[in-house]
This record gives C-alpha cells, sequence and structure tokens, in this order.
C-alpha cells in the first residue's frame, strides 16, 4: 500500500510517515501540493494522501480539490491532518472531497482508527 | 511532588491487579499528575495522603477511579465496528417489526465509561433510521461516578473525537465548546446516564430490547460472570439481543444464550424456556 | 528600545480564554506528540539556565504569539520524544527547530480555534525568547514536565515586539 505525506513541516512528515510505514505503508513525502501533485502526476498514485492545510504554493484544500476534480486518481482515499479544528474549517474540507479529517494533535492509535475505517489498514495490523 | 516510593508501590500494586497493566518505574510523574485531580475532588491535599486514605480505608469506587486515571483510555467510537452496523441493518428493523407502533425500544449501553458507546449508538439511530430513534431510550450505566458524569456531559477532547468517529458524524452531530466537543442537545436527550455496579444486585433499569455489555466481563471471574450474565439477561425481553466484546463468548460460561451471526459480528439472544 | 506606542484596540486575551484551557490544549498536545504517558504538572519550576523558546504568531481580531519555552536541554529532550517514531541518531539544531517548532505550532493550532476568526497563524520560529507582552494581555501557563521547566504564554502584540528591533544592538 502507498501513502503520500503532504505536510510544509518535516517533523511532521516524519512522525506521520512513521506512523503508516509502521502499519506497513510505502510513504513519498511532500512539502506542498503541488509537489504532491507532480509525484502524481510522475506515476506515484497512492492508496492514501494525508495532507496538511496551510501549506505554501498549493494548499491542503487546493490539493484536495485537484485530486478530486481528476478522475484518473479516484482511487486515492484523502485524509486532512492539520491543526484546522473549527467545525467550519472540517466542514469545508468535507465539502472540498477530504474523505477523513485528523486533527491535530493526534495519537498513532488514532489515525489507525481512522485507516480501519476506511478499509486501508493492512490486514495484519488489526489484530 | 508528594508521592512517596511506598504510595508509589502501593498504586502499582493496585493498578496490575485491576487492570493486568504494569506501571514501570519512572512513572511517578505520571501518576502525580493523573491523580491530583482525584485528591483535589475529595477534598484532599495531594496524591500521597489520597492513597493513604485507600490504603486504611478501602472504597471500591476510589480504587477504580485511580485504576481508570492510570490506564489509557481505549475507548473508541465504534469499537469494532460491526456490533454497531449490526444494530441498524438488522436488530432495529426486526424489533421494529415485532413490536407495536407506539412502543418504546430500549437499549441499555452497560459499561458506557466516557459515553462514546451510547452516543455512537444514538448517533447510528439518528442517521440510519431517523424516524424510529425517537422511540429508542439508551440507558447508560457505569461503576464510575465520574464517568456517569462524563457521558452526561457528551464532551469530549480533540483526542477523543479523533479515535474511530467518521469525520462527517463529526460535524453532524458535535459543536465546539471552548476546546471540547459537544454532542447535540437532541442526541444527549436520547441517553439516561447512572452509576450501576454489574457486580452486585440491579436497580430496575428497565426491561431491555438490546443490551452492549462489551469488554467488562473479562474483569471477573467464571462465578461474576455467570451472575452478570443471568440478572442482565432478567433485565431483557425474551426475544432482546446482547452484544459482547469482539473477544468475548457466553461460550463456557452460560449455556442459555444461543448465538447468532448478525452481520460480520456475533450476538446472543435468550434460549426460550430456559 | 523604543517608547511605548498608545494602547492597542481589540481584546486582551484574558476576555478569550484562562489558564485552564491553555493547559488542556497542552496535555493533549503532550499526550499525543510528546509520548502518552507524558505529563504537563501544573507547578512552576526554576527558571531555565540557558532558555529556547519556540514560537507562532496569530494574526487577526486578537494579534500575538503562543510562546512555549524551557531550557535548550529540555527542548532536546522534547525533541527526542516528538520524532520517536523515526529517531535521528543525533540531536542536531535542525532537528529542534522542526519537532520544538511543530509543539508549538500545534499549540498555536489550539489556541488559534478558541479565538474569534478568522485567525491565521505564522510559521513556526525557533530562538531566544521574545520580550514580553503586558500582563493584561498575556496569559501564562507554568509547567514541569520531567521535573524540567515550561512555560506556555499567549500573548499579545506589543508595538516594540517586532523582530529587527528584538535582534537591534544599542549603539
Amino acid at each position: 500500500m502507498r501513502a503520500l505525506v503532504i505536510d510544509d513541516s518535516r517533523a511532521m512528515r516524519r512522525i506521520v510517515g512513521g506512523i503508516l510505514e509502521g502499519f506497513g505503508y510505502e510513504v513519498v513525502p511532500a512539502g506542498h501540493g503541488r509537489e504532491a501533485l507532480d509525484v502524481m502526476e510522475g506515476g506515484f498514485v497512492p492508496d492514501l494522501a494525508c495532507v496538511d492545510w496551510n501549506m505554501p504554493v498549493m494548499d491542503g484544500l487546493q490539493y484536495v480539490s485537484a485530486v478530486r476534480s481528476n478522475p484518473a486518481w479516484r482511487s486515492v482515499t484523502l485524509m486532512m491532518v492539520t491543526t484546522e479544528s473549527e467545525h467550519g474549517q472540517i466542514v469545508k474540507a468535507l465539502a472540498a472531497g477530504a474523505h477523513e479529517y485528523v486533527i491535530k494533535p493526534f495519537t498513532a492509535d488514532a489515525i489507525r482508527d481512522k485507516l480501519a475505517l476506511l478499509g486501508l489498514l493492512p490486514e495484519e495490523v488489526t489484530a | 511532588m508528594t508521592l512517596t516510593a511506598t504510595s508509589f508501590d502501593w498504586v502499582r500494586q493496585l493498578v496490575h491487579r485491576e487492570s493486568a497493566i504494569v506501571l514501570a518505574p519512572g512513572k511517578e510523574y505520571l501518576v502525580e499528575a493523573r491523580l491530583l485531580p482525584i485528591a483535589q475532588k475529595m477534598g484532599l491535599p495531594g496524591v500521597h495522603e489520597l492513597v493513604e486514605q485507600v490504603r486504611l480505608r478501602p472504597d471500591l469506587s476510589t480504587n477504580r477511579r485511580i485504576v481508570e486515571a492510570l490506564t489509557t483510555n481505549e475507548t473508541s467510537w465504534f469499537r469494532d465496528g460491526d456490533p454497531f452496523t449490526a444494530l441498524t441493518s438488522t436488530v432495529m428493523p426486526a424489533l421494529l417489526a415485532a413490536r407495536g407502533p407506539s412502543e418504546r425500544l430500549q437499549i441499555w449501553s452497560a459499561a458506557c465509561s466516557s459515553g462514546q458507546e451510547p452516543y455512537t449508538i444514538a448517533m447510528l439511530l439518528s442517521d440510519a433510521l431517523p424516524g424510529a430513534a425517537s422511540r429508542v431510550s439508551i440507558t447508560a450505566t457505569d461503576l464510575s461516578r465520574e464517568m456517569v458524569e462524563r457521558t452526561r456531559a457528551g464532551r469530549f477532547s480533540q483526542l477523543e473525537v479523533n479515535r474511530g468517529l467518521p469525520a462527517p458524524m463529526l460535524v453532524r452531530h458535535f459543536t465546539r465548546a471552548g476546546n471540547e466537543w459537544e454532542i447535540a442537545p437532541a442526541l444527549r436527550r436520547m441517553v439516561t446516564a447512572s452509576e450501576c455496579n454489574l457486580a452486585g444486585p440491579l436497580p430496575r433499569l428497565g426491561t431491555f430490547d438490546v443490551v452492549y455489555l462489551r469488554n467488562v466481563l473479562i474483569y471477573f471471574d467464571l462465578r461474576t460472570k455467570q451472575d452478570i450474565l443471568r440478572r442482565v439477561r432478567q433485565l431483557m425481553r425474551p426475544d432482546g439481543w446482547l452484544f459482547l466484546g469482539a473477544a468475548e463468548t457466553t461460550l463456557g460460561v452460560d449455556d442459555t444464550w444461543e448465538r447468532v451471526v448478525v452481520g460480520r459480528s456475533s450476538a446472543y439472544r435468550p434460549v426460550r424456556g430456559a | 528600545m523604543s517608547a511605548p506606542t498608545g494602547p492597542t484596540t481589540g481584546p486582551s486575551i484574558s476576555e478569550l480564554l484562562d489558564a485552564d484551557v491553555v493547559r488542556s490544549i497542552a496535555d493533549d498536545v503532550w499526550l499525543a506528540m510528546v509520548g502518552e504517558d507524558e505529563v504537563l504538572l501544573p507547578l512552576p519550576g526554576p527558571a531555565p539556565e540557558h532558555p529556547l523558546s519556540a514560537w507562532v504568531e496569530v494574526v487577526g481580531p486578537w494579534n500575538g504569539a503562543v510562546v512555549l519555552t524551557c531550557d535548550r536541554a529540555t527542548a532536546e529532550e522534547l525533541t527526542r520524544c516528538v520524532l520517536r517514531a523515526n529517531p535521528p541518531e543525533h540531536v542536531v539544531d535542525e532537528d529542534v527547530e522542526d519537532a520544538f517548532g511543530e509543539l508549538a505550532n500545534v499549540l498555536g493550532g489550539g489556541v488559534k480555534s478558541l479565538l474569534p476568526g478568522p485567525s491565521a497563524l505564522g510559521l513556526p520560529e525557533v530562538g531566544p525568547t521574545p520580550s514580553a507582552a503586558p500582563a493584561s494581555d498575556t496569559c501564562r501557563v507554568d509547567a514541569q514536565w520531567r521535573g524540567q521547566s515550561l512555560t506556555i504564554s499567549v500573548q499579545g502584540a506589543t508595538p516594540a515586539s517586532s523582530h529587527t528591533e528584538r535582534n537591534e544592538v544599542p549603539l
């Protein structure tokens, strides 16, 4: 299973990437939405993209809209992982096409639970 | 920091006895921080005094509060998934067909902890069976007064709402209240919470169509398990449904239940005439 | 350095939040990012010998910053904890800027969600402690982590507290 971790914070890319690798994912990092789209256009279409909201060049919301408007990427599950925790922000993200939403700060268990809901947790990890 | 080595050791033993969890040396700060609010609520100056008090005057309820405060909160929403989806896909339709049009349906969440389970049920019913939701009463009980109060308040931290609660349901059923999220008043009204010790005689809580008794029998010995199942059954309709934890079963414990497959999970129903 | 200018307009932080809610935000951040058994004791400790701060600025109806301050050695220990899923062999300055900065960022995010909107956070910065704001526009939480001092200050922007001024060498 493949994942894109998109965040302008190197610490966050390491944290989220580490958690996903622990679940058996192959993880590719990106520093903003445009970089992530380049990676995908280059042929790495992930099963899961964990994307921050506030990033330079192209933010998470724009990235989500871009992915959802491309039929070739219909299979990509989009999970926002962000400090934006106001009710209205979450509604906005879901309306733009995000499938799930994790509020920072989060634990590894929180990511695991969300992936289980999405059917994206490799079987060996569910024990 | 008021915690002495002796106090810490006593707490370690209590936690291990009650939950099998091991508190390694070095966790003194954790114990101090987590137990200080309990001490303060009991009007005690510090954690040392709290430990001294429960050592001299053992008190089941305070012991449980101490253990709960120190063991990682495993509570998530929709825990294991299937026992909840089974409610809307199979159990509720069967009950609605079997009951009269004005009969209230009663569901019991028998170890409700901070409230995730009863509100999971409330949300599901409200979303999947909105017409029926107004006919359902959800009784939530727990041994711990603190947990009962939390369930009544229906407020959850950012960390808690991250645990297995689908984001669309979060925004549909909760609003922000300070740094927390609060369940919608309509769903809060569906739940009535009270204290209840399953290991003793049960108050007349109702006659339940569905009971969720999940991940609580594991804490008891065989004899007590049997007592609990018997008492629970006495509060159930003869055609009721019982859901246990994913790794639990009545097999080998009580043969007056019949296991039925519901979707991808199991439920237990009273055997007729038993 | 500069003469104080006129009074700031807009709400002061004490009208918007209190130390208890900042503590609860910090508790969540510690549990999730520093470690599930890590706690902040609500007790002040001795001032750090070599203080280091991480902060994010907040821009909106209320302007200010969320500042996290502790000893440099504490910041390094925090960094090791935050990066535990993928630990570096030796913790270098860049790691501290990342991880300690990210702690301030997530704390800032929590605080921002309690402020009148729309508000935005700046990028996290790590460095010498920014100048204090007037007490009337500061919400301060003193804590201890693993016996070490830690302070979280949600403080209003003062006309004098800009970066260039802080780094200016007096003539």
